[in-house]
């Protein structure tokens, strides 16, 4: 693709430009498989049309097996390292973990947005401890870049060893159903090494990893839908620690939804309702951008808009297991808080939260743990914290939900909510023993107690007086509330 | 012993969370719809509803009113489809 000269050149001249064409024209091997894309073809879809770059595409060619470089995202620059299972199953040789240590350099360096196209089964056994060495760098770049950058990771195809471990140096994860899949090894390893035999979809899959273990956090059907899902995801994101939010045109909220808030919450305490009829009528209308919907469902953890400004929103989801916080939840919980209040985004809290769930399986799992990482997200932040308590907010779990006391800048509650620190039936049980224990008709004694708790000790106007929360408010009032704290909190 | 062909067709409809059964809201026999719900189960004082996960008939519901489930038990057994 040179371009046609005017006048004649030298012979030299004319035998270096060929050379450099001859160069240039490697020959590019097909997708592995049932791939649709090489892993150029891949960058270029992520990208913007037509304006992805390779870097060192001469240091990188042939045998290297990775595509590495820089396009624009919505007209923002992302540095984007795509692996090539066309060469050597996509295994990470030393040139090839060179080649991405260089470009996560850039964007480290330049403050752009990494995105990880991983197709690779680890490091490439030929290159022995070299191999090895460049993973190790990988990760150490990986962990480097979070303090500075967004980094997502899409994975495309089977990713074992380095490939596996990378994307949990990263921040998010999507996977390709049926195609995508992540380990330590492979099933033919398993089998040799424990005996197990059990399918690469069942070591590794995306189900699997969405749902249940909680490695990765988008499940997409093919890959165009993971480029798009990339795309939508840096859409919420600055481009670095410090830089500017990419704002939108304010929309107002589906105005259906909007007329709805003051009805949504059912008024027995008991009952379920879905938190995204609130949160539809609150936020920007237009499509919100979930992670981790299979995973830990009792809790939301969505980017949305709020007058055109990206915000993190993290809600207590009663339509699952009644809203609960377990060792799951806070795992997820606490990871969407640090990640959003790193890059500087607003975190809007909607609580509606039955308690922390006790018992045998929860400690087991380590719920203290988990659950204080919330605590510490919370704490930790320096972004804008909004809090608007929906309907129960009890015990630990209410100040696990982005409390006044870790730091929240503004919390409110709404007139039918309560505050307290258990549930009515839990605090009468405790606070009336005696007298529950001496009546005829404790059943009847117990439900006026509750009554009673309920209404003079658990709303909120105890909470608001104390100024623990700085104000009782109406569902509808939630919106501009919250737009007005953004305004004076967020000046950029 | 069951054949392949019936283990295919039925599916296990499990507790989400530990709680107690409060109310069972479908019987054996009973033809139910996807989402349907099969029963409610109290936890953490919320009334959470156990819903088909597909439509089927309802053919084994091995819990009784009042019973303690952990999460992952099975409550109910579908023949699909």
């Amino acid at each position: 693709m040179t371009q046609q000269l005017e006048r004649p050149l030298s012979g030299d001249t004319v035998g270096h430009r060929q050379t450099l064409a001859d160069r240039r024209n490697v020959e590019v091997p097909a997708p592995r498989g049932t791939r649709r894309y090489t892993a150029a073809q891949r960058a270029e879809q992520l990208c913007d049309a037509g304006s992805f770059i390779q870097l060192t595409p001469m240091h990188a060619a042939g045998a290297s097996g990775v595509v590495a470089g820089w396009g624009d995202v919505d007209g923002r620059p992302v540095v984007v390292i795509s692996h090539d299972a066309a060469v050597a199953a996509g295994a990470i040789s030393a040139v090839f973990a060179d080649a991405v240590q260089k470009a996560q350099r850039l964007a480290i360096d330049r403050g752009f947005p990494i995105v990880y196209l991983n197709d690779s089964s680890g490091a490439r056994i030929h290159d022995g401890i070299h191999a090895l060495h460049g993973c190790g760098g990988i990760f150490k770049n990986n962990v480097l870049a979070q303090k500075r950058v967004p980094q997502i990771s899409v994975i495309l195809g089977p990713c074992a060893g380095a490939a596996a471990y990378s994307p949990a140096l990263t921040d998010w994860t999507i996977m390709v159903k049926d195609q995508a899949q992540m380990f330590l090894t492979g099933p033919d390893i398993v089998r040799a090494t424990t005996g197990e035999d059990a399918t690469a979809e069942a070591i590794g899959g995306s189900q699997m990893h969405t749902a249940t273990s909680g490695v990765a956090h988008l499940e997409v059907a093919d890959e165009d839908h993971a480029f798009a899902a990339t795309r939508h995801l840096l859409s919420f994101l600055p481009s670095f620690v410090g830089g500017e939010m990419p704002m939108r045109a304010p929309q107002k909220p589906d105005p259906d939804a909007e007329a709805m808030l003051p009805y949504v919450v059912p008024d027995k305490a008991s009952v379920i309702f879905d938190m995204n009829d609130v949160l539809d009528g609150i936020l920007d209308a237009g499509e919100r951008f979930d992670l981790m919907p299979d995973y830990a469902p009792s809790v939301l953890t969505t980017f949305g808009r709020l007058r055109g400004r990206p915000v993190g929103i993290l809600a207590n989801q009663p339509a699952s297991r009644g809203g609960v916080l377990d060792a799951k939840a806070s795992v997820k919980a606490s990871r969407f808080v640090e990640f959003c209040t790193r890059f500087g985004l607003p975190v809007l809290t909607f609580v509606d939260v039955p308690g922390f769930l006790p018992g045998t399986v929860e400690e087991s799992r380590g719920v203290i743990t988990h659950g204080a990482t919330l605590l510490h997200a919370y704490a930790a932040a320096t972004s804008p914290l909004l809090t608007v308590v929906v309907r129960k907010a009890y015990g630990g779990a209410y100040i696990a939900m982005g409390a006044k006391s870790l730091g929240a800048d503004f919390t409110w509650a709404w007139s039918g909510s309560e505050i307290a620190v258990m549930g009515p039936g839990g605090a009468v049980a405790l606070l009336h023993r005696r007298a529950l224990a001496a009546s005829e008709e404790p059943d009847a004694l117990r439900a006026e107690l509750a009554a009673d708790y309920r209404e003079e000790v658990a709303r909120p106007w105890l909470a608001a007086e104390a100024g623990i929360v700085d104000e009782v408010i109406y569902p509808e009032e939630t919106r501009h509330r919250m737009v007005d704290a953004l305004a004076m909190l967020c000046r950029d | 012993m069951a054949t392949s062909e019936q283990d295919v067709s039925t599916i296990d409809v499990v507790a989400p969370i530990v709680g107690n059964i409060w109310q069972l809201q479908a019987e054996i026999g009973d033809s139910v719809d996807v989402g349907q719900t099969l029963m409610i189960l109290e936890s953490m004082k919320m009334e959470i509803p156990i819903t088909a996960p597909r439509a089927g008939i309802v053919t084994t519901i091995p819990v009784d009113l009042a019973q303690i489930v952990q999460e992952g038990d099975v409550v109910a057994t579908l023949t699909v489809d």
